[in-house]
């Protein structure tokens, strides 16, 4: 009876284990599959691709890490396997047959075979990025890189150029041209989810077509060393339909943003204040022209400050004022000491209230 | 023809470096020589890859493949001539003349499908 | 095929009693001086450990700066360092490595073993060797000085301008590095050309090219390549120099330059520097491959092939460093196939080496587990550069952490592995013990763990978007966790490479005392005593196998003994042969001059030179230039028949000429190489003047020509007449005439300086805005090379002149002048470039 039982109970248990095995397995390979989405995602991912650039770019990316690992495993085997094997003693002819083989296929054939393989991808997906002529001309948004900041420009705005800083706003679902340049070093601009990048160049304009499939908001920043200030100079590129982006064009038009700079009287201080200690840098339409910092026009309906550096929600720019050489060490904006504190309170929530 | 084989002493080491010179001489005329073209008369995007740049470039690349193929051809003819020492010079420099001419035809092949000045 | 005889190799080549008299006597001549005077040793050997040495130190503290990096970065917005020391200890840590580590060790290991390989005594020029070096430890003081100062470059080691120029980095950060590195380069270039004539033509007896021993091609190669590639760097940091200090504008938009001129300038040397310094590791890698699988290397033609190609095609790829600054796509497409193509002879030679394993009975030792750990990682970073190498991907990983990534397997795959191997396998040469293989293994090990452990994780950071060169980053970028893990395997690694330095240190004291050829190694660096004598060899054999000591295992005992060529020591010279480069066969002696202080003393002349145009004393300097030529001329007087040298040309019976008593020697040939760096130091401005009148976008020349073409033409006349002379000269010396010699050295001295009086005038006449635009700049730069090469030319000349009145040059010393117009030869070609391209070409196409 207790021999039956055992016998009963052992297929049993391997079921069980079996059972249980599978459930593992799964779980551990759905662990597997999420850390890996979640390894792969991040709004500065080259994995996680939001336009079309970028997802011909993902997809060669994982066909040459498998085809590289299975060669790198491939000849690091064949080497550990020439150390184990035993020695066969072999002629002279045997041994140059044997070696040319070798040679001739490792040496020859497949790098070639790859390296053609390579190119004859490779070459039709670079063509697709280049910024050749379409039959309606696509939106053209201008992006100057200074140290260590973002001025944006949109000359198609059906009413004369806007000019903004720091943030950039981009019509989803249509191919969009971006045109660079650099203000004084050279930057690089690179929205990584939505494809490569490129230099920005002082004294030259260089050109890339991107396009991001729907509305979102990516991470950006600038990937050719640029100073000290090089690890802040961020850049959030926020995707939207085509109405909101005419809209958002719409809503900065010089004379509207005029009208929000001198909105209302109670801020009449912090203009002063602004116009004493900020103009001559900073340019906030209808009241200055300045070109060396960013442009403020817009300034409270922007979603970071400083270039990415700390997110904007109510008092966010007077802490801003009173702290950005901790907060970014790199700013060229002079401390802040000698003025005092009432009159920066006053600046931050005036210039909170330049919300188109 | 056999004369000028002659004169060319393929058996000479020269010759190791004398067909990646030619394609280090190939690669600089037709990189500069597109980078000159591109900065004086760019052809219109329109245009494609059916330009007179496209056109030029892959004449200079059939040119230079075809000299470094003749010369390849030269060398394996030396190498079996020839034991030892002049051997070893004629083959190693017939495998870098055929490396030459297959170097320029796999650089040359974008040539063919990619307009010039984009 | 070769037989291998794998019965012992002598135990002890110790000497017989009748050759021991010949090893003193040898001694007495070779050897080097203690106390003071150890400064003046020109001694390869000696050099060779000085190098491999102080590159050890500089590694050390380029690996502190990587560890301080790793700490910075270790943790989302740390504080550890400030941005701007960050910048520097990044930017030293990618100098330091390259150009104090890197190269330097590797030409230090060739110095070192070169000579003993090729059966030589010593390289062609010592007193060469023993400048090189110092300048590479001058330069390298100098450049890390300014990290103690805190007044480090910070720009990036390759120093893109406009970030490096006076406006963006004011302080002297940028001048410390390009003084320094060009002042570290002139060590490599020296090296270079005396490696490459080293191996043409001082190789032994019988010793024909396809006979030498397969690392000679690898550094004959890396020499070359050191010629042709370093000097675009040299010209690029001497413009941006003059940019910083005196405002010449080469780089700078406004006044007609170009930004992106600079990355041409440097990717031109940058990209060969990588081969330049794969080569002698994958050559060390071919070295100990065979005498580990116990059989000859298969296929040595198809690594020649894999060596030449690479070293060419290795001059076609330097735009892949630049994918992104907006070059025409077909451009690019050259660029991007150009980069696939080198993967071919990469392949070829893994495959070379799997073959000769596969056909060997390879044995795991301590040196192998060093080769093996190469593959793995080489062979990664080989296949993430042919991903690199595609535009679009690029395009996306370009300057992230997969790019640093990619980079770190590539050299420390390619050298550090390479170098360790080779380190374990000679180190018995170096100091006659063996090495503990169980701390060995632990380094090893832990150095592989580790180093995979940073880098493989970092290629995963780069593509989560992680830019390189930022100091910190926020949380939540998804980048922590792997930045972490970087961190951890770079400390395990640092700690895997003490314990190799550990093995190092300790065996010297508790090595077991190796026995002689303790690998069954095949070539004649393993014929010399362990330690090696001053002069490495008594007698130097007929060599005409691949792998002497296999196929003549009493090699080591009978030259030992003196019963090959050259066993004499009664002369008071240093001799060896002079072979012919391509069949080996014995043309000359040569006879290499002794110890000296000129090296030093030049060296520390241009130290000052450096030092006094980093603090912008120019009178100094420019006093301090003159008392370097002084002292390298002076150096120079020390030649053919000068009593310091060879006032007796006596030879043993049946022995060939001494070098300076014939046409042709080793300096001609360095000469000539020499002339193919400064030619490719003369492209390099060429490219840079075309480039910035086709490219530039706010260039500017003048309706008429600054230059007066009948004043040029004039000089160059003057100057090739000068040349002429000397040509006959040269023709008399041949059929051994020699009257009115000293009389036409003074008058062809004449000529050069009226060429260089005339080109005087021209430049002065022309009124250069040098400050204003590019193209007065570079005008001048182009004038100021022929009149420094016209100056040197005539003056060289004025002092043959002079040796022919002491006697030391005519009919019976030929050999100076040959060498003196080959110079001359190469400064009218230049001559005539430059009136063409900077006088003609502008008038004939115009703006």
């Amino acid at each position: 009876m207790r021999e039956r039982d055992k016998q009963d109970a052992a297929p049993l248990s391997i079921q069980r284990l079996t059972r249980q095995r599978v459930n593992q397995l799964a779980a551990v390979l759905t662990v597997f599959t999420t850390l890996f989405v979640a390894g792969c995602a991040g709004d500065r991912s080259i994995l996680d691709p939001a336009g079309p650039a970028a997802r011909d770019v993902v997809l060669i990316w994982w066909i040459m890490l498998a085809f590289g690992t299975v060669v790198l495993i491939a000849v690091t085997a064949l080497w550990l396997y020439a150390f184990k094997r035993k020695h066969v003693t072999r002629t002279p002819a045997e041994e140059r047959r044997i070696a040319r083989r070798w040679i001739l296929g490792g040496g020859i054939l497949l790098p070639v075979a790859s390296i053609t393989a390579l190119l004859a991808f490779g070459v039709p997906v670079g063509q697709r990025m280049l910024p050749l002529p379409l039959s309606e001309p696509p939106e053209v948004i201008e992006v100057i890189g200074h140290q260590w900041w973002w001025e944006v420009r949109y000359p198609g705005a059906e009413e004369g150029e806007v000019v903004t800083s720091n943030q950039l706003i981009m019509p989803a679902g249509e191919p969009v041209d971006f045109h660079v340049s650099g203000a004084d070093v050279i930057h690089a601009f690179w929205v990584p989810r939505l494809g490569g990048k490129i230099d920005m160049i002082p004294g030259r304009v260089n050109r890339i077509r991107l396009e991001a499939d729907e509305p979102a908001v990516f991470g950006a920043q600038c990937a050719e060393f640029c100073g000290v200030g090089h690890a802040h100079m961020h850049l959030y590129v926020e995707a939207v339909e085509r109405e909101e982006y005419d809209a958002w064009l719409a809503e900065r038009q010089t004379d509207q943003l005029t009208a929000l700079a001198v909105n209302d009287p109670q801020h009449e201080p912090a203009r002063e204040a602004f116009m004493t200690h900020c103009a001559s840098c900073h340019r906030v339409a209808g009241l200055s022209t300045g070109e060396v910092g960013p442009d403020l026009s817009d300034l409270g309906s922007r979603t970071s400050l400083g270039a990415g550096v700390l997110a904007m929600e109510q008092g966010a720019i007077n802490h801003w004022l009173n702290n950005h050489l901790t907060l970014k060490p790199s700013n060229k904006m002079p401390s802040h000491d000698d003025i005092e504190s009432a009159t920066l309170e006053s600046l931050g929530a005036w210039l909170e209230t330049l919300t188109p | 023809m056999t004369s000028t084989i002659q004169r060319l002493h393929l058996t000479h080491p020269l010759h190791f470096v004398i067909g990646l010179t030619l394609w280090c001489i190939w690669f600089i005329a037709v990189y500069g020589g597109h980078a000159v073209a591109c900065a004086v008369a760019p052809p219109a995007p329109e245009q494609g890859v059916f330009t007179l740049v496209n056109a030029m470039l892959l004449l200079v690349s059939i040119v230079s493949i075809a000299l470094l193929a003749a010369l390849t051809l030269g060398c394996c003819r030396e190498a079996k001539r020839h034991e030892g020492r002049l051997r070893f010079n004629a083959a190693v420099s017939a495998g870098l003349y055929l490396f030459s001419a297959l170097g320029v035809l796999f650089a040359a092949l974008p040539i063919i499908g990619i307009p010039p000045c984009l | 095929m070769t037989t291998i005889n794998r019965q012992a190799t002598p135990q002890d080549p110790q000497n017989p009693k009748d050759s021991q008299g010949l090893h003193e006597d040898l001694h007495e001549i070779w050897g080097n001086p203690r106390g003071l005077k150890a400064l003046t040793i020109v001694n390869h050997t000696t050099l060779g450990l000085r190098f491999m040495i102080t590159g050890m130190v500089f590694f050390l503290i380029g690996g502190i700066l990587a560890m301080l990096v790793r700490t910075q970065l270790a943790l989302p917005g740390q504080d550890f360092m400030s941005p701007d020391i960050y910048n520097q200890v990044t930017t030293m840590h990618g100098t330091v490595m390259m150009f104090l580590f890197a190269i330097p060790m590797l030409e230090g290991l060739a110095i070192y073993m070169i000579p003993k390989m090729i059966g030589a005594r010593d390289l062609v020029c010592p007193r060469l060797t023993s400048l090189g070096y110092w300048c590479y430890l001058f330069g390298g003081i100098i450049l890390t000085f300014s990290l103690v100062i805190e007044m480090a470059p910070s720009s990036g080691w390759f120093m893109y301008t406009p970030l490096s120029s006076s406006e963006y980095a004011p302080d002297l950060g940028s001048d410390f590095w390009l003084l320094g590195i060009t002042f570290v380069e002139i060590s490599a270039v020296s090296a270079g050309v005396e490696l490459v004539v080293s191996i043409l033509r001082t190789r032994t007896q019988g010793m024909a090219l396809h006979k030498m021993p397969i690392f000679a091609w690898y550094i004959l190669a890396m020499a070359l390549m050191i010629v042709v590639g370093f000097p675009p760097l040299i010209l690029g940091s001497i413009l941006l120099e003059l940019e910083r200090a005196v405002g010449m504008p080469f780089f700078e938009i406004a006044g007609g330059g170009d930004p992106i001129l600079w990355q041409h300038l440097f990717w031109l040397f940058g990209h060969p520097e990588v081969y330049i310094i794969f080569l002698p590791a994958a050559g060390i890698v071919s070295t100990l491959i065979p005498v580990f699988a116990g059989r000859p290397l298969v296929g040595y033609g198809w690594v020649v092939f894999a060596i030449i190609v690479t070293g060419f095609i290795s001059f076609g790829l330097w735009v892949h460093h630049m994918f992104t600054v907006g070059i025409p796509q077909l451009a690019q497409a050259f660029f991007s196939a150009a980069s696939m193509l080198v993967a071919v002879p990469t392949a070829i030679q893994v495959f070379v080496w799997l073959a000769t394993l596969w056909l060997g009975k390879p044995k795991m030792k301590l040196p192998m587990l060093w080769i093996v750990g190469f593959l793995v990682i080489f062979v990664c970073g080989g296949l993430t550069g042919v991903m690199l190498a595609l535009v679009p991907f690029n395009w996306q990983v370009h300057d992230t952490h997969f790019v640093v990534a990619h980079m770190h397997y590539v050299l420390v795959g390619g050298m550090f592995f390479p170098m360790i191997a080779g380190l374990y396998y000679w180190l018995p040469l170096f100091s006659g013990r063996m090495p503990s293989e169980t701390i060995g293994k632990w380094g090893f090990w832990l150095t592989f763990i580790g180093f995979n452990t940073t880098f493989l994780i970092m290629h995963w950071t780069g593509l989560l978007g992680m830019p390189r060169r930022i100091y910190t980053y926020e949380e939540g970028t998804g980048w922590d966790i792997f930045n972490l893990i970087s961190s951890v395997g770079g400390f395990v690694m640092s700690a895997g490479i003490a314990m190799v330095l550990l093995d190092i240190a300790l065996h010297f004291r508790f090595g077991k005392p190796a026995k002689h050829n303790p690998w069954n190694a095949d070539t004649l660096e393993w014929a010399n005593s362990m330690p090696p004598s001053a002069y490495n060899f008594v007698s130097l054999p007929k060599v005409d196998t691949r792998h002497p000591l296999w196929d003549n295992p009493d090699l080591p005992r009978t030259m030992a003994e003196g019963k090959h060529g050259l066993p004499v020591a009664t002369n008071g010279r240093r001799e060896m042969w002079g072979t012919d480069p391509l069949t080996g066969k014995v043309r000359e002696i040569i006879h290499l001059p002794g110890n000296s202080w000129w090296p030093l003393f030049a060296a520390m002349a241009l130290a000052v030179v450096c030092i006094s145009l980093l603090v912008r004393i120019y009178p100094l300097a420019g006093i301090a230039v003159i008392v370097a030529a002084v002292f390298l001329l002076r150096w120079s007087w020390e030649n053919g028949a000068h009593p310091k040298a060879a006032p007796d040309a006596e030879v043993a019976p049946g022995d060939p000429p001494l070098h300076s008593r014939t046409m042709d020697g080793p300096g001609l040939w360095a000469m000539s190489i020499t002339m193919l760096a400064n030619g490719s130091f003369f492209m390099s401005y060429l490219f840079g003047w075309f480039y910035l009148w086709t490219v530039s976008p706010e260039w500017r020349m003048p309706e008429t020509s600054p230059l007066s073409l009948i004043a040029l033409i004039v000089a160059g006349l003057s100057l090739t007449c000068g040349a002429g002379i000397l040509e006959k000269c040269v023709r008399g010396l041949r059929q051994k005439r020699d009257e009115g010699l000293a009389m036409g050295m003074y008058s062809i001295s004449a000529l050069g300086f009226i060429q260089v009086a005339i080109t005087v005038w021209v430049l002065l006449s022309a009124d250069l805005a040098v400050t204003e635009t590019a193209h007065d700049a570079i005008m001048m730069v182009g004038l100021i090379y022929v009149l420094l090469h016209g100056g040197l030319g005539a003056i060289l000349a004025l002092m043959q002149g002079l040796r022919v009145g002491y006697g030391y040059v005519g009919a019976h010393a030929p050999f100076e002048p040959a060498v003196v117009a080959q110079l001359w030869r190469y400064n009218v070609v230049v001559f005539w470039i430059i009136v063409g391209a900077l006088a003609v070409l502008p008038r004939v196409i115009g703006s």
